[in-house]
């Protein structure tokens, strides 16, 4: 049985097979009788259901009117709701926004830091720089002699490093992954019919 | 079913969504057909379906703001009216189809023999249809009765279009078991 097509006759019935599928169908049922058997009688089950009649509903015009008289006034939003809608929109900007203030600064700081290290900044603008420059542990224990020679650079290199570079990319990375989440829900739900934010819950299904 | 274009339609949407009830009712009354048979189908009840029809409508009002008009209408409208529909089933507990007494059997064409045959065929048909599972009843609803695209059904009830396909198959595997007899009948009287 394993050759068989039955698993798809249902979709070739309703239309919804194209290109290999359907020529395969197509071709499958051309030799074998027992798909065929199948085929017909999935075709007699449309037919007996379609058979079936409907009542008389009642007219569009007078549902319009029943369902009218039972509207309640203008939907409103609940506020919280409202609010958390703005917030889930404001959140993109928010990052970007955060994204550039941390760049900017750790641009305008590395800046400033290269302009002590290569003493461009006078007297008065050198509290821009105190405690920024690294290597101030490696520094101490140099001036006890514990690191010297390669080992008191690598230290100073190392600890530069890690007071540095390793809190920009912290911040840039986390504020990357929050946007990136932010855009994984956002077209989630874009491609869910577009129904709204992911505060609407409006007609949701249960059926599962 | 009233007619409406694409474009008509969003903006019947916008004004509702700013509190515009004669536009609202434009919208009930474009898609009242679609909502009543979707709902009959799985309820197998008249009374039940005009009342859940009633229902899904209010519903819609009430979510109109969630609505957003890239999506169907129609394909959000009959997300709603399947779970009002399988709601009021759980209230009702199930009631079984007055499907005889509801459908309009004065056609003068047939005489009472094939009637009362009719009426018992449609009878077997409504129960096997109700015997289903809520899932595979929607989808079966959605497919055969309304014409619905696998992808559009996807869209209607948030499900992916394997399952769409798996649940169709189900179901129909289900309803040719136990409509046996009346497919024979069918096809015989194919046959003649």
């Amino acid at each position: 049985m394993s050759d068989h097509i039955l698993e798809l006759l249902s979709a070739y019935i309703d239309g919804e097979l194209h290109g290999g599928q359907l020529r395969k169908v197509e071709a499958h049922l051309d030799e074998c009788q027992s798909c065929l058997e199948e085929y017909y009688s999935l075709q007699a089950l449309s037919a007996t259901l379609h058979a079936a009649p409907v009542p008389d509903f009642p007219s569009p015009e007078r549902l319009a009117a029943d369902v009218a008289l039972r509207l309640p006034r203008k939907p409103v939003k609940p506020m919280s709701r409202r609010a958390l809608e703005i917030g889930w929109w404001l959140a993109p900007v928010g990052l970007i926004v955060a994204w550039i203030f941390v760049s900017t600064t750790i641009l305008v700081s590395n800046a400033v830091t290269a302009a002590g290290d290569f003493g461009l900044l006078d007297s008065a603008s050198a509290w821009l720089v105190a405690g920024s420059s690294g290597a101030n542990y490696s520094a101490f224990l140099g001036q006890f002699g514990l690191l010297a020679g390669n080992s008191l650079q690598w230290a100073e290199m190392t600890e530069a490093f890690t007071r540095t570079a390793v809190p920009q990319i912290t911040w840039q990375v986390s504020i990357a992954l929050l946007y990136l989440s932010w855009l994984a829900i956002w077209w989630t739900r874009h491609t869910r019919q577009g129904l709204g934010g992911p505060f609407d819950s409006g007609g949701r299904p249960t059926v599962k | 079913m009233t007619f409406i274009s694409q474009a008509n339609e969003i903006e019947l949407v916008t004004r509702a969504q700013s509190g515009d009830r004669n536009a609202f009712s434009e919208l009930v009354r474009t898609h009242a057909q679609g909502v009543l048979n979707v709902i009959y189908r799985m309820c197998g009840d008249m009374q039940i379906a005009e009342d859940a029809a009633q229902e899904t409508f209010i519903q819609a009002w009430l979510r109109l703001q969630s609505y957003r008009p890239q999506a169907s209408l129609r394909n959000w409208l009959y997300r709603i009216a399947v779970n009002t529909a399988i709601d009021m089933l759980r209230k009702e507990k199930r009631i079984l189809p007055s499907a005889i007494e509801d459908l309009n059997l004065t056609d003068s064409g047939p005489g009472p023999e094939t009637l009362v045959a009719n009426s018992e065929r449609t009878e077997m048909v409504q129960e096997a249809i109700l015997a289903l599972p809520d899932a595979s009843r929607a989808v079966l609803v959605l497919r055969e009765f309304e014409g619905l695209s696998y992808q559009e059904i996807a869209e209607s009830i948030d499900i992916p279009v394997g399952t769409v396909m798996s649940r169709l198959n189900y179901a129909r595997k289900l309803l040719r078991e136990k409509l046996e007899v009346q497919l024979f009948v069918y096809a015989e009287a194919e046959n003649v």
